[in-house]
């Protein structure tokens, strides 16, 4: 059994790995985390995650739901760290997993990834306790900053294959649509059943379902008859492919310093996250309902409503932006006609907000052609044309929502208490 | 007015807080009064050392809120809504103070009576319409759903708070437990587990208090070992606090008050940390964590003026036959209390660290930082920060005086300790008290709104500024210049030895972690030592040497290496871009762009943000040098544009024509016919064809590229640059010199640190940068803090915790105890503060976290998270 071996079922088993075990570790993610670039691209299909915040227990829920890790692609939009008792294991954990399995995980940086914010959230309390001294909060601090600063799922199918070891008759009871209407949405809980299917092009009906506060607020855009367009193109009616267009992950939002995700490129990330600038609002930002760009109560990043998201995704042929950094009560939340959506990963967040958490699974194209080579949003497009063209379809969503994890089978979730006392 | 109890006016020495921006603002020490004047009840503080001065007069209402907190603070809230505290120094005192202010109230109470019945209070006084039966095993479940009905409402809390106190119910429900356990009777214990819940988040400060007395403690947390959210699970929380091994009396506390307040202390936290950390709600959170601060407080400074107790505490480390446990326990001991008073307000500090050096701090710190057990070093390294952080030019007067006097000096061992040490926390830790010591307190931070607003607050820390300003200025100037006549080369030696080491391989572990902080510490050192810096820097050739690095194996040194000269072009100092032209240093940073440019890796990103900063500044001499030696590399270049609108702007600087170059500027979208005449002639004025618009850009933003905002100036006729540009160009010359002064001489005389900030707010980069702005007291406020409504980030509130240094932050790792429990009696902050303007939140009403008040607790919870 190799080291990381060890540590990784060790840490699966919640238990702190010795110091120098961590400084290996987080050595060796180092060297894998400068080789990516701020934008990392990542085929579907894949699993997007959202803030972890320390909630081990869920975590390995996480993993129960969605599949573990080597045989389901995750990324992870940040903030695993803080707020929770068990940030420690949580991270080191997630980038064992990295380290292992470098081509199935993907983490990106969130704004908790930072020293200023986690000496204040708890991570750095939760280093001082399990270790005595700083030494593992630097060493994880150090590789926040080597983290990657957004994702692009590319790949994506824009129709949803059936989940794995679903059970066909609960399948065929469902009040939902069958035939060859195209499934958009499906909403599964931890049981592996289904909830909720939305059939793509049609006025979903949430309010009758009950989830008026969920997925998305409507479909405005103007009904297609053929399958989802390429996002190679911004008419794509009609295309032969069925591909759901690039996905951008970021753990904020946008900035209106980043016109085209090209230019994330250009930001040197490693660094502290700064107070303010592209890097920031990248991980402080929020979608909320307004025209434009509004100042955040965050005090870092910035609002922006869904003339912003339409016009980013259209200049950069994105189908959708995954973020995270909002608790949503339901778990995930669609917003601007489907081309934002939030996932939060942390079901009871703080042990105590009564809220389910998600995952959302983006299946792979599998279509002869369904690949796309896109462009960048390279600027030479020209703007203008947005209403015309329509939104692209975005691809199949499989929402994954679950709940906190039955008790930790060895006790009530707990800080660790102070090992001695002077004073 | 009839008083029950006449005035107390014989003189109470007491502290008066008073809550500003969520600090517990020290406004001085003096003594309290309480007067009746007029038909009007006063409390007054008159100043110790200016009798005439009057600290406090605040005349007494009914509904101030007034709460007596352990047995020597009363805090109440100001008829303005500021909310104050008085911290007695004896307990009768306060209690006097505390008579007086309940019978006041009473008074004005029963006056107020008739037209007043919606007070509870008064209700209270006629009859209290609560009441609980005596806790029996029968009737645990008719408790808890009748406790679940009253605590619905604020005075049914109210009323409960009151009567569990009174009735000193919790004592009655101890012996409960034990028989529940007995009997192994679940249920009832599960119902004792709920109760105790809702018993300890009424929030109140007086139940708290009590449930970790001797007598109850262990049948309040005995009960809450039975989570009925756990039914299948028992904690141990009983056995963990029976366990008295875990207090270390390094040196026998005499004073029984005190040690038992340590000992309760340790409870709260306890219970803070894990038997409630699950249920604890935020006002809950706060009053505990409030508790402990408060606690903390009195045990250091009741310690810290123990003639004996200090004297017995250094006096192991200097006795030789102490074993080494007692030693490392007097270390700790001593790293405990600086970390608990780095939450203490800057006089009571003061007055610590002066006992503590008396009694030979410095001897502990020299004793630790050379000691072989690493965690020893680490814990010297921390009280060494501490007190550099708490005053850096007190540290920076002993090591002058140990110079004088020919000892050595703390700055060869931290120097040496960067340079040999293994343990890479210690290593980290030396390198930021290195930095802290060298930073010139002088800076002329911007006038920064903020700054400003916080120091105003402050008159001890203006006060400091002013002194600093008159008298330790030359002093931290000659020990910075001493710094680079006796230390710096000692410092950088590895780096300059390099020379003798080509090609660079087989780096050790320990070299590159090394070779990492001797260049961030240069980094600091270019930025914040401008000449004397530049002046070793050159001498000793250290820009070859790092450049060496840029071709290493290793990527992450080769990343610092690259920052290193990010910061110098960042500069935009002619004599380091000199530096790095003349020795072709600009050859290396290309070639990584080379070898990592197929992949978009994190080294390719920094050096692409480097050469986008040359072209978002037109630094031309790098543009020149450049161009004029890699035109064929640059040109390769193709994925990102960055590196043709480089040769662009090199051909626009060398004024070629449009027909020499039609390819090129038919790129430059509007082929402005001004451009070229304007240009052919002046050589050198490259940037000056910009229109307003585009310079406005350049200006301002960071990181879109030439070409879009070119279309998309455009685009937008109000901003299209023709008819500027026309204008322009008859008014030129005066523009033009302003600008090449502006642009290249003036710079080094002119590159103030104002400059600099400006600049650093500009790229990104700032939080790599040493704030300079942040004033050093700020920087020991670094807090714990969890607000009511924390379940939202706001960036605001860190905006008072600034960090000097986000990316070399110099975090002393504070024995938990002391990070968790600081500064907690504080108020919810709006969304206000930090840089940036807000528009929501700054008139939400403002809620005080203090105990008590649960009325309106437990809302606000946001759907905003992470």
């Amino acid at each position: 059994m190799s080291d990381l071996d060890r540590a990784i079922s060790d840490l699966r088993a919640c238990k702190t790995i010795p110091e120098p075990a961590v400084h290996d570790l987080c050595h060796k993610a180092r060297e894998l985390l400068i080789e990516e670039g701020n934008v990392v691209q990542v085929d579907a299909p894949v699993t997007i995650c959202g803030d972890i915040h320390g909630q081990f227990h869920d975590l390995m829920e996480l993993f129960r739901v969605g599949g573990d890790v080597p045989e389901t692609n995750y990324l992870f939009m940040g903030d695993f760290v803080d707020r929770g008792f068990y940030s420690l294991e949580s991270f080191l954990l997630l980038l064992c997993l990295k380290v292992r399995y470098p081509d199935r995980i993907t983490l990106i940086r969130g704004n908790h990834e930072s020293r200023q914010i986690t000496t204040v959230y708890g991570f750095y309390d939760e280093c001082m306790r399990k270790y005595g001294s700083a030494n593992v909060w630097r060493y994880c601090c150090e590789v926040f900053d080597y983290l990657a600063l957004g994702a692009l799922v590319l790949g994506t199918s824009a129709t949803l294959e059936p989940a794995a070891g679903m059970d066909p008759e609960a399948l065929a009871a469902l009040p939902m649509p069958t035939g060859d209407e195209e499934v958009e949405i499906e909403i599964m809980n931890s049981r592996n059943e289904v909830t909720s299917r939305f059939p793509r092009n049609r006025r979903r009906p949430f309010e009758n379902e009950g989830m008026a506060a969920s997925p998305p607020t409507s479909p405005n855009h103007p009904a297609k008859t053929g399958p989802s367009g390429t996002a190679a193109s911004g008419d794509s009616n009609g295309s032969l492919a069925n591909s759901g267009g690039a996905v951008l992950c970021v753990h904020g939002g946008l900035s209106p310093l980043i016109e085209t995700v090209d230019k994330i490129r250009l930001l040197d990330r490693k660094q502290e996250v700064p107070h303010e600038g592209a890097m920031c609002d990248l991980l402080w930002s929020d979608p909320d309902e307004i025209d434009g760009w509004g100042l955040s109560p965050r005090g870092a990043g910035f609002l922006f409503g869904s003339d912003i998201v339409k016009r980013f995704n259209h200049m950069n042929d994105l189908s959708l932006i995954a973020r995270a950094h909002q608790l949503v009560m339901e778990g995930f939340k669609e917003m601007f006609d489907s081309s934002i959506v939030t996932v939060w990963s942390a079901p009871n967040y703080c042990y105590r907000c009564g809220n389910v958490a998600a995952i959302l699974e983006l299946g792979e194209d599998t279509t002869p052609g369904g690949v796309v080579a896109r462009c960048n949003g390279d600027g030479r497009r020209e703007g203008g044309t947005l209403e015309k063209s329509g939104l692209v379809g975005g691809p199949g969503r499989r929402y994954r929502v679950f709940e906190a994890a039955p008790q930790d089978p060895r006790g009530m979730p707990a800080k660790k208490p102070v090992a001695d006392y002077f004073l | 007015m009839a008083l029950v109890v006449p005035p107390p006016n014989d003189k109470k020495r007491v502290k008066v807080y008073e809550l500003r921006h969520n600090d517990w603002f020290d406004r001085g020490t003096g003594f309290c009064t309480g007067r009746v004047v007029g038909d009007e009840s006063k409390i007054y503080v008159e100043s110790e050392d200016q009798p005439d001065r009057t600290l406090l007069e605040t005349r007494i209402t009914k509904d101030d809120g007034y709460q007596k907190q352990q047995d020597t603070l009363i805090v109440w809230t100001e008829s303005t809504g500021t909310d104050m505290a008085l911290s007695f120094q004896e307990a009768e005192g306060c209690a006097a103070i505390w008579d007086f202010v309940s019978h006041v109230q009473q008074n004005l109470m029963a006056m107020a009576g008739p037209d007043d019945a919606l007070s509870d209070d008064a209700m209270d006084n006629f009859a209290n319409p609560l009441s609980l039966p005596r806790p029996e095993l029968s009737n645990l479940d008719d408790i808890a759903s009748l406790m679940r009905t009253v605590i619905a409402t604020p005075q049914g809390r109210d009323s409960l708070s009151k009567l569990v106190i009174s009735d000193d119910y919790i004592r009655k429900l101890v012996p409960i437990v034990t028989m529940a356990e007995d009997l192994e009777s679940l249920d009832d214990l599960h119902h004792l587990c709920n109760i105790m819940k809702m018993l300890v988040l009424l929030n109140d400060t007086q139940i708290i208090e009590h449930v970790v007395t001797d007598d109850v403690v262990m049948g309040v947390v005995g009960a809450l070992e039975y989570d009925p959210d756990f039914p299948t699970h028992k904690a141990n929380h009983r056995r963990y606090l029976r366990d008295r091994s875990k207090f270390k009396e390094v040196v026998p506390i005499q004073d029984l008050a005190i040690k038992k307040k340590i000992h309760s202390t340790w409870r709260l936290l306890y219970l803070k940390d894990v038997v409630l950390a699950r249920i604890l709600d935020d006002p809950t959170f706060s009053v505990l964590n409030s508790l402990i601060f408060f606690n903390q407080v009195d045990i250091v400074s009741h310690l810290q003026g123990n003639t004996a107790f200090l004297e017995e505490l250094f006096g192991i480390i200097d006795d030789p036959n102490a074993p080494h446990m007692r030693k490392k326990d007097a270390v700790c001991f001593i790293q405990t209390c600086c970390a608990i008073a780095k939450n203490i307000q800057a006089p009571g500090r003061q007055t610590l660290y002066a006992n503590f050096i008396q009694n030979g701090l410095l001897r502990v710190i020299n004793f630790a930082l050379l000691n072989g057990d690493s965690s020893i070093r680490v814990a010297g390294t921390d009280i060494l920060v501490a007190m550099i952080d708490h005053d850096a030019s007190m540290v920076r007067a002993y090591i002058f005086r140990s110079i004088q006097d020919s000892k050595r000096p703390l700055t060869d061992t931290l120097i040496e300790l960067l340079l040999i040490e293994n343990d890479l926390g210690v290593k980290a830790q030396a390198a930021d008290a290195i930095k802290v010591l060298l930073e010139p307190q002088q800076p002329p931070p911007p006038p920064n709104a903020e700054t400003m607003a916080r120091n105003s607050n402050n008159p001890e820390f203006l006060s400091k500024m002013r002194n600093n300003a008159a008298s330790a200025n030359p002093q931290i100037d000659s020990f910075i210049q001493n710094f680079y006549d006796n230390s710096a080369s000692k410092l950088f030696r590895p780096l300059k030895d390099l020379e003798k080491r080509r090609p660079i391989v087989n780096l050790t572990f320990q070299e590159v972690s090394l070779f990492q902080h001797l260049i961030e510490i240069l980094m600091f050192l270019i930025r914040y030592h401008l000449f004397r810096s530049k002046i070793f820097i050159f001498q000793e050739g250290l820009p070859a040497r790092i450049a060496q690095l840029l071709a290493c194996q290793h990527k992450h040194l080769q990343l610092t290496a690259l920052k290193f000269f990010r910061t110098c072009i960042g500069l935009q100092d002619d004599s380091y871009i000199q530096q790095m032209t003349k020795n072709f240093l600009f050859e290396p940073i290309l070639n990584i762009v080379y070898t990592t440019m197929p992949r978009d890796n994190l080294l390719n990103s920094v050096c692409l943000e480097l050469f986008e900063y040359v072209k978002r500044e037109n630094v031309k001499p790098v543009i020149m040098h450049v161009v004029e030696n890699f035109r064929e590399k640059l040109e390769e270049i193709s994925y990102v544009d960055t590196f043709q609108s480089l040769i662009l702007r090199y051909d626009q600087m060398q004024g070629y024509n449009a027909e020499a170059d039609t390819t090129l500027f038919s790129q430059d979208s509007d082929g402005n016919p001004h451009r070229t005449s304007v240009n052919g002639n002046q050589r050198w004025q490259g940037v000056k064809e910009m229109d307003a618009a585009e310079e406005a850009y350049f200006n301002t933003s960071d990181d879109e590229d030439e070409l879009a905002n070119k279309k998309a100036a455009t685009k937008r006729p109000s901003m299209s640059n023709g008819v500027s540009q026309a204008a322009r160009s008859l008014v030129d010359y005066p523009d033009d010199e302003e600008e090449s002064l502006d642009g290249q001489v003036g710079v080094m005389e002119r590159m103030p640190i104002e400059r600099l900030n400006a600049q650093a707010a500009d790229e990104n980069t700032k939080s790599s940068i040493p704030i300079a702005s942040t004033p050093p007291l700020e920087r020991l406020s670094e807090k714990r803090r969890r607000e009511e409504d924390d379940e939202e980030d706001e960036l605001g509130k860190l905006s008072t915790t600034k960090r000097r240094s986000s990316s070399v932050s110099s975090v002393s790792s504070g024995v938990s105890i002391g990070s968790n429990s600081s500064n907690v009696l504080r108020r919810k902050k709006g969304f206000t503060s930090s840089g940036k303007e807000t528009t929501g939140g700054s008139n939400e009403k403002i809620k005080i976290s203090l105990a008590g008040r649960t009325s309106a607790d437990g809302e606000g919870k946001r759907d905003e998270g992470g």
